[in-house]
């Protein structure tokens, strides 16, 4: 299992800024997403209420979890369907490994499915002499790399196509040309196409579960779940437990919503409703379908604070919207999810101690919650989580000793204000017409900017206006109280002058913080 | 039944809230004034193609069309009432045909082989552009996935607004599996460049016939 203190964090976060193809990757991706997702939503009517009411279906369902799970197992049953229930990523594998076993399976095909990223099913498959391939392209590309997703959505987004055409080459056994991607693609079919017809059982998640009629919704562009679910003899399908949807109607409103937020697009290519196996008479399908439900945590979360996190549908705009997530990359998350979600989800679900710089992953700058269809509330959690950490003492001393002095000197106004006064000399060597020179050991990539301190304090400010108005409501016979300086004036002045100190902060935040 | 089921369904009812009803079925606020305009408008804008035919017996003479501009050899078709009368091998000489639940042999390799796969659709999403197809007898899952290009024969009369008035007219036993195909199968996850045709067919083309 992973760990992401501070230190690895921050070395990878480094790494990924440093790396000028995956900055450009990101940004291309999620801008263009950006853009995708706004026309998509404006084709919808009313669609600020329609995701009030999918917000309203989301807590419904959470609120009375339990009964919606036994209904969706109930109709899973009725028909056909096999229903296990799994409390740990140990029983989930367990489990699918146990179906496959049962069936003699050397290959297993897989479609892209985050749930199985969570409990590292392949690696689990593959020590049980069990080969999983990944069919999802940008996963294939991930596998035959050996390296994790860097998108929930596009997990490939990180490699160039001279990297893909380097791994194809290998996996095929013949030179394939960089230049052509169609054709790089092309192959990817060919030699998938050849798995899916050889392998004895399908995986895939579910993004759905609808409790109504035991179904389960699968959403792809490139038809690998519809191939991991209609091809081989058995299907085995694992869904985290906060995926189940009460109707029909509630599940149409998800959909409406999901592929808009995630890739923008009306709908993906195929969403297909799976109940039960293949029937009697059916033309073809498999004989067998699997549900593997899955705790993995989720249970811990509903009904505290967090609860909120598990109506989330996974469609990716809260990474394609941050800021932070822009910079980092998917990898540097060290989890399968990555972005707002991942910062909140993953230390919730693994422990703050083991990913204790993910809720520090963020400006607080709030496009998640702007952008999310459920409208979670990732920026209140994100700092819940920091509080935690400080009533936990995962924030190290050090780092705790300067807040609680920099929260000290700032209740003291005089001290405060020469220490200022003493910066703004000793500042001088270190002023360029870009603000401050930042130390090269707080600054790696070189473009980290520091405003310089201000000539006059705030507080200057404020009495020099003091007086003015003093001046100005002598002249004038008027209540003095509706002259007192504007709100708004007051507001800017204090960002002008607490905008920096606030930097100069996080700075010594971030050295105090390092192990 | 298993330990996991108990204590999972336990953990959860120990926690959860209760209380908070759903709130009443969304419904569809969508008003287009000619479904069929917007499901051709919107399918071609996801790479899909569309064939207006005024009846039935148009629609095949397009299919015929299509399926030698194309210069299929092989094709798969599901077993439509919309195809059941026709003598597919004396109208169209010179294809080998393979209908769903009628034509002996293995139907998997069939389909991984055939130019082109045909089917019927359940209903159409103009909002989305979407064809749904179902499994059942004489229903192949693979028809539309497997070869290079699926022809679906559509009328115009099941198109319904979008997947809400779809859900909300769904049929009271869903088969086993229901998918809505919006357009051909597609990926863009190397340099989010778009490639047409990663898994399914790469040429989705629809033949809407009748009145909507």
């Amino acid at each position: 299992m992973n760990e992401v203190s501070f230190h690895t964090f921050r070395a990878d976060a480094a790494l990924a800024i440093a790396n000028p193809h995956l900055q450009s990757a990101v940004d291309g991706a999620t801008l263009k997403f950006r853009d995708d997702r706004l026309r998509a939503l404006a084709d919808l009517p009313d669609v600020e209420a329609m995701r009030d009411h999918f917000k309203a279906i989301r807590a419904a369902t959470l609120a009375n979890l339990s009964e919606h799970l036994e209904q969706f197992e109930r109709q899973a049953l009725a028909a056909g369907a096999h229903v296990h229930w799994a409390r740990d990523a140990a029983e989930a594998t367990q489990i699918v490994i146990g179906i496959a076993r049962q069936h003699g399976a050397r290959l297993a095909v897989k479609a892209k499915s985050m749930t199985s990223e969570e409990i590292h099913l392949n690696a689990a498959l593959h020590d049980a002499g069990i080969t999983p391939i990944e069919t999802d392209l940008g996963e294939w590309i991930v596998q035959l790399a050996a390296e994790t997703p860097a998108h929930i959505v596009v997990p490939a987004l990180h490699k160039t196509r001279q990297q893909v055409a380097e791994l194809f080459t290998r996996e095929v056994g013949r030179p394939l040309s960089a230049d052509d991607i169609p054709a790089l693609t092309e192959e990817a079919r060919r030699a998938l196409r050849e798995k899916f017809l050889a392998a004895e059982i399908g995986i895939s998640g579910a993004n759905i579960g609808v409790a109504e009629t035991g179904s389960i919704v699968l959403v792809t562009n490139e038809g690998n779940g519809r191939m991991v679910s209609s091809v081989p003899p058995v299907h085995v399908a694992v869904m985290g437990v906060e995926k189940v949807c009460p109707t029909w109607d509630d599940a149409a409103v998800w959909l409406e919503l999901l592929a808009r937020s995630s890739t923008g697009q009306p709908l993906s290519v195929y969403t297909t409703a799976i109940t039960g196996p293949a029937r009697d008479g059916d033309a073809d399908g498999p004989r067998e379908l699997h549900i593997v439900l899955y705790d993995g945590g989720r249970s811990s979360i509903l009904g505290t604070g967090y609860e909120e996190v598990l109506q989330c549908i996974r469609c990716g705009a809260c990474l394609n919207h941050c800021p932070v997530y822009q910079e980092i990359a998917g990898q540097t998350y060290g989890h399968a999810y990555s972005g707002p979600i991942g910062a909140v989800l993953v230390p919730l679900l693994h422990g703050l101690e083991q990913y204790e710089a993910l809720p520090h992953a963020s400006s607080l700058c709030g496009a998640c919650l702007e952008v999310c269809p459920a409208r979670i509330d990732l920026p209140r959690m994100l700092l819940d989580l920091r509080a935690e950490e400080v009533a936990r003492g995962v924030i190290a001393p050090p780092e705790q000793a300067i807040e609680k002095s920099a929260a000290w000197l700032l209740g003291h106004r005089r001290l405060f204000g020469l220490l200022l006064d003493t910066g703004r000399i000793f500042q001088r060597p270190l002023v360029s017409k870009d603000g401050l020179r930042v130390p090269r050991r707080l600054n790696p990539a070189g473009d980290r900017r520091l405003p310089t301190l201000a000539p006059r304090s705030f507080h200057a400010l404020w009495d020099e206006l003091a007086t003015e108005e003093e001046a100005a409501l002598e002249a004038i016979p008027v209540k003095r109280a509706a002259r007192k300086p504007s709100r708004g004036r007051i507001a800017a002045l204090i960002g002008a002058s607490v905008v920096p100190l606030v930097v100069l902060w996080h700075l010594l935040r971030r050295r105090g913080g390092r192990r | 039944m298993s330990t996991a089921r108990e204590e999972i369904l336990a953990a959860l009812r120990g926690r959860e809230r209760g209380g908070m009803p759903l709130p009443a079925p969304w419904r569809s606020r969508q008003q287009f004034d000619d479904l069929a305009a917007r499901f051709t408008a919107t399918l071609t804008g996801l790479h899909g193609e569309v064939i207006r035919a005024a009846s039935a017996e148009e629609a095949l003479d397009r299919l015929g069309d299509v399926l030698r501009d194309l210069g299929t050899a092989r094709v798969v078709v599901n077993d439509e009432p919309l195809l059941a009368g026709v003598d597919l091998a004396a109208r169209w000489p010179g294809i080998a045909w393979h209908v769903v639940g009628r034509t002996e042999g293995d139907l998997r390799a069939f389909c991984a082989g055939a130019d082109a796969g045909v089917t019927g659709a359940d209903a159409a999403l103009a909002e989305t552009g979407s064809v749904v197809v179902s499994s059942g007898p004489g229903r192949s899952r693979m028809v539309s996935l497997l070869p290079p290009v699926h022809i679906a024969l559509v009328a115009a009369g099941c198109l319904t607004s979008d997947i809400l008035t779809w859900a909300a007219a769904r049929p009271g036993d869903l088969p086993a599996s229901v998918t809505a195909i919006s357009g051909p199968s597609k990926t863009a996850d190397i340099e989010q460049t778009l490639a047409i045709g990663m898994h399914g067919p790469k040429r989705v083309i629809v033949i809407l016939y009748g009145e909507s």
